[in-house]
C-alpha cells in the first residue's frame, strides 16, 4: 500500500510491487472487501430483485465450484440440491407450519441428506459415468417431486407460503421490503462465502485440490480419496441447498423448473463464465449472467442469441473465465 | 416507498416504526413520487413468455394489448393521465416470472400487471401480486388459479378455465350413451382438461371406454393410437397444448381414425390449425375465447378487428392473442371508472365491471373474480368451405357461460 510509483522510468518493477502489495492486502482482506462491495449491489444493479437472485444464483455457483473447480467432479444433478433445498424450506412452511429460520435449516439439512445419498451412489464413478449418474439421480428427484403433487404442488410449483415478516430476536423485519430482504440474504450468503473460503484454506482444502490434480498420487499419499471426494460433495450439496431454501424465501413460489436439468446446466455456465477454480469466479460469473440477460432481454426479444454469442466468446478467447482472466492479468 | 405503502392500507404502528427506520434518505426518495402520483402515466406490467414454445401467442398477446393502451391514450387517457405498457419475457418460467413480477413492482412501480401465459407461471406471479397487494388479471387458463387456496382479492381471472372450456365443449359434441375414449398430455393443463370432460361426460350420460396419458412434447403417438382404435369409441378427445396438438392430430388421422370416430379438443389454437392445414383439422371441434368470424354477428369483435388490421398490417387477432386486448382494456375501463388507480376502488370497479370490448358481454364473479363469458365451440373447416386462408372454423355454438357452467363458489372452497 505504502509503495507508490514515483518514477516511471527508474525500474519496470516498481508498479509491479505496488500492485502486488495491493492485491496481497486485498487478499488478506477479502471477506470484509467482499461484503462491502455486496452491500452496496442493490443500488448498482438495475432493480433489487436481480440483486437477490445475484446472491443466491451466486452461493448456488461458488457451492458448485467446490465440487467443479476444486475437486475437479463435473455434476450435472446439482439442481437437485438447490431444488431440494427450496422445496424442503417451503414445504416446510406450507404443510408444518415452520418459522422461516427453522424451515431453511430443514432446507439445508434435506440438501445435506439428499448429497449425502447421491454422492454415496455417483462418487464410485469417474468422468463422463459420474456426470451421468449426478443427471440421473437428479431427475429422480424431479419426477417425485412432479409426481408429489399433493405435496410439492407438482406442474404448478409450490406456492402458498409468503414469508411476509421476520423476526430477528425481537426486531421485526419487513421481508416484503426489497432492500430489507436483499440484506438478510446477503448475510446467509456472506456466511456461506466465509465458509467455503475457511475450507479452501484448510488442509482439507488442500486435499481436494490435491484429487483433482492428480487422483493416484492423492491416493499414493496415503489419503482417502473416496471419503474426501463424498465429504466434499456433501458440503458442496449443503452450500447448494442453503441457496435454493433462500430463493424460496425470495420468490415465494417454488417452480418446478427449480429441479429441472435445465438448472444444473445454469450453474455450470455460471461457473465457466466466470471462471472455475477460482474462489470469487462463480460469484462474478453468476453475476455477469444474471445483468446480462436481464439487460438484454429488455432490449431485444432475441437476448438469448448475444447471451449465446458471448458465452461462445469467453470459451473460445478466455478460458480462464471473467475472475480467472482479471487474476491472470497480475502474474504475468 | 413509505408514502406509497401508506396509500394502499392503513399502517399498523409496528409499520410506522419500520418505516422509519428505513431511513430519510429513501423517505426523501419516495416524496417526488407521491407528489407525481397525479399525473404520471398509468403503468401496466406485462409479463410473457416472448422466447420459448408459446413465443407467437405471447406476441400476440402483446399486440393486442399494445392497441388497447393506444386507444385508450388517444381517447384522451384519465383525464390527460396516459397509460404505459411494459412488457417483459418470463421465458416461460415461474421463478423468470416471479423476479420479472418483483421488478415491476418494486422498482417501476406499476399499477398493475397483466400476463403470464401458462398455469404455473400465472400461479407464480400471482403470489407475488398477492403479497403485496397488487392488481393481476391474469389471462391464460387454469381451473386452480378460482381456488380458494390461491385466491387473492386483487387478481382477476379474464381468461376461460378448464373447467368452463370443457363443459361448453361437450355440452355440443357428446350425446347419451356415446363411448369416449381420452388421450391427455401428462401435465396439469392435460389433467385439468381431462378431469372437466369427464365430469360433463358423467353429467350427459356418455361412458369413458378409456383414458391413456402421454408425455409433454411426446413426438410419437403410434404406440397409443392403435389403442385407442381397439376401444372403439365414438369420440376421441384429446387434451393437449400447442406442437403436441397438431402431432397428435396428425398422427390420429395418418392410422385413418377419423373414420371410426370424432376428434374433439378443449381448445382448438388458431396457430396449430395454420401450422398443419386444413386437411389434418378438417371436422375436429374445439372450444376457444375467440375467433375473429366473430365479428360477422358480435359489433365489439368487428371493431377490435378492425383496429387490429389497421395496426397490424392487415393481420387478424388471434385466440390468445385476444386475451392481451380484453384483459387490458378491461383493467383500463375499470381505472377510468374508478378514476384513479387506487387499488381498493380499482377492485371494487372491476367486480362490478360489466364490458363488452371483443366478444360480447363479460363480467368478473364475485367470489372467485372469474369471467363470465362465452365460450365458443369452433369446427374446423374442409378446405373447399374456406373462403379465405384464415377463414379456419365454423362457429358450431356461441356457450353464454353463466353459473351453471362453473363450478360453484362452495366448490371452490369460498364461504356462502
Amino acid at each position: 500500500m505504502t509503495i507508490q510509483p514515483i518514477d516511471s522510468t527508474s525500474s519496470a518493477k516498481r508498479p509491479r510491487l505496488a500492485i502486488d502489495g495491493l492485491m496481497r492486502t486485498a487478499s488478506a482482506w477479502r471477506m470484509p472487501l467482499t461484503v462491502l462491495v455486496l452491500c452496496t449491489l442493490p443500488w448498482v444493479l438495475p432493480s433489487k430483485a436481480l440483486a437477490v437472485n445475484v446472491l443466491i444464483y451466486g452461493t448456488f455457483a461458488v457451492g458448485y465450484n467446490l465440487l467443479f473447480g476444486y475437486t475437479g467432479l463435473l455434476s450435472f444433478g446439482h439442481a437437485a440440491f438447490f431444488g431440494g433445498g427450496a422445496y424442503l424450506t417451503g414445504m416446510s412452511i406450507v404443510h408444518f407450519g415452520f418459522a422461516w429460520y427453522t424451515a431453511l435449516s430443514t432446507g439445508i439439512l434435506g440438501a445435506l441428506l439428499l448429497s449425502l445419498v447421491m454422492g454415496v451412489l455417483s462418487i464410485r464413478t469417474r468422468g463422463i459415468y459420474f456426470s451421468m449418474v449426478t443427471l440421473a439421480l437428479a431427475q429422480l428427484a424431479y419426477y417425485t417431486a412432479l409426481q408429489a403433487s399433493s405435496w410439492t404442488g407438482g406442474e404448478n410449483g409450490l406456492r402458498g407460503f409468503t414469508v411476509s415478516k421476520i423476526d430477528v430476536l425481537s426486531l421485526q423485519i419487513d421481508f416484503l421490503n426489497p432492500l430489507h430482504k436483499y440484506y438478510v440474504v446477503l448475510l446467509f450468503t456472506a456466511l456461506a462465502l466465509w465458509l467455503v473460503s475457511r475450507v479452501l484454506k484448510s488442509s482439507f482444502g488442500a486435499v481436494i485440490e490435491a484429487i483433482r490434480e492428480n487422483e493416484v498420487r492423492a491416493r499414493a499419499c496415503g489419503y482417502n480419496v473416496e471419503r474426501t471426494k463424498l465429504l466434499s460433495f456433501v458440503l458442496s450439496g449443503g452450500i447448494c441447498g442453503l441457496a435454493g431454501g433462500l430463493s424460496a424465501l425470495h420468490l415465494a413460489i417454488v417452480p418446478l423448473d427449480t429441479l429441472h436439468y435445465h438448472t444444473s446446466g445454469l450453474v455450470v455456465m455460471m461457473t465457466l463464465l466466470g471462471g472455475m477454480g477460482s474462489f470469487f469466479g462463480p460469484f462474478v460469473g453468476a453475476l455477469a449472467f444474471l445483468v446480462m440477460e436481464d439487460v438484454l432481454s429488455l432490449w431485444t426479444s432475441h437476448w438469448q442469441l448475444f447471451v449465446g454469442a458471448i458465452f461462445i466468446l469467453f470459451v473460445l478467447f478466455l478460458p480462464k473465465g471473467i475472475w480467472g482472466t482479471i487474476m491472470g492479468l497480475g502474474d504475468r | 416507498m413509505k408514502g406509497k405503502h401508506d396509500k394502499f392500507k392503513s399502517p399498523t404502528r409496528r409499520q410506522v416504526i419500520g418505516g422509519i427506520g428505513m431511513g430519510t434518505a429513501t423517505a426523501l426518495l419516495g416524496m417526488p413520487l407521491v407528489a407525481r402520483a397525479q399525473s404520471e402515466p398509468i403503468r401496466i406490467g406485462f409479463p410473457t413468455p416472448l422466447t420459448g414454445p408459446f413465443g407467437a401467442e405471447a406476441r400476440d398477446q402483446v399486440k393486442s394489448a399494445e392497441l388497447a393502451v393506444k386507444q385508450f391514450n388517444d381517447a384522451g387517457g384519465l383525464g390527460g393521465r396516459k397509460a404505459e405498457l411494459l412488457v417483459r419475457d418470463d421465458k416461460l418460467n415461474a421463478g423468470e416470472a416471479a423476479t420479472r413480477t418483483l421488478e415491476l413492482i418494486e422498482k417501476d412501480k406499476v399499477h398493475a400487471v397483466v400476463g403470464a401465459l401458462s398455469s404455473a407461471v400465472q400461479l407464480a406471479v400471482n403470489q407475488v401480486t398477492r403479497a403485496r397487494s397488487t392488481l393481476y388479471i391474469s389471462i391464460s387458463q387454469s381451473d386452480t388459479i378460482n381456488e380458494v387456496k390461491d385466491w387473492s382479492r386483487y387478481t382477476f381471472h379474464e381468461a376461460l378455465n378448464p373447467h368452463m372450456t370443457t363443459a361448453a365443449v361437450a355440452k355440443h359434441t357428446f350425446k347419451k350413451g356415446m363411448k369416449i375414449a381420452y388421450l391427455a398430455a401428462d401435465y396439469a393443463y392435460g389433467h385439468e382438461m381431462l378431469r372437466g370432460f369427464k365430469r360433463a361426460q358423467a353429467a350427459i350420460g356418455a361412458a369413458s371406454v378409456g383414458e391413456i396419458l402421454h408425455p409433454l412434447g411426446a413426438p410419437d403417438y403410434s404406440t397409443f393410437l392403435p389403442r385407442i382404435s381397439a376401444m372403439k369409441p365414438d369420440i376421441l378427445c384429446i387434451c393437449n397444448f400447442g406442437r403436441d396438438q397438431a402431432n397428435s392430430i396428425k398422427q390420429a388421422v395418418e392410422f385413418g381414425m377419423k373414420q371410426q370416430m370424432k376428434i374433439v379438443v378443449p381448445v382448438l389454437l388458431h396457430n396449430q390449425r395454420l401450422a398443419v392445414g386444413p386437411e389434418v383439422f378438417e371436422g375436429v371441434v374445439g372450444g376457444a375465447n375467440y375467433y375473429w368470424g366473430l365479428e360477422e354477428t358480435i359489433p365489439s369483435a368487428k371493431a377490435f378487428n378492425n383496429a387490429f388490421r389497421a395496426a397490424n398490417n392487415g393481420a387478424i387477432p388471434t385466440d390468445y392473442g385476444a386475451y392481451g386486448y380484453t384483459g387490458v382494456k378491461s383493467l383500463l375501463q375499470a381505472i377510468t371508472a374508478a378514476g384513479g388507480t387506487e387499488t381498493d376502488k380499482v377492485v371494487a370497479a372491476l367486480e362490478g365491471l360489466k364490458y363488452d370490448v371483443a366478444k360480447g358481454p363479460q363480467s368478473y364473479r364475485k367470489c372467485d373474480h372469474q369471467s363470465i363469458q362465452s365460450v365458443l365451440v369452433l369446427e374446423s373447416k374442409k378446405k373447399a368451405d374456406m373462403k379465405s386462408d384464415v377463414d379456419l372454423f365454423r362457429v358450431v355454438a356461441t356457450e353464454q357461460s353463466g353459473e351453471a357452467m362453473l363450478r360453484t363458489c362452495a366448490e371452490l372452497g369460498f364461504p356462502a
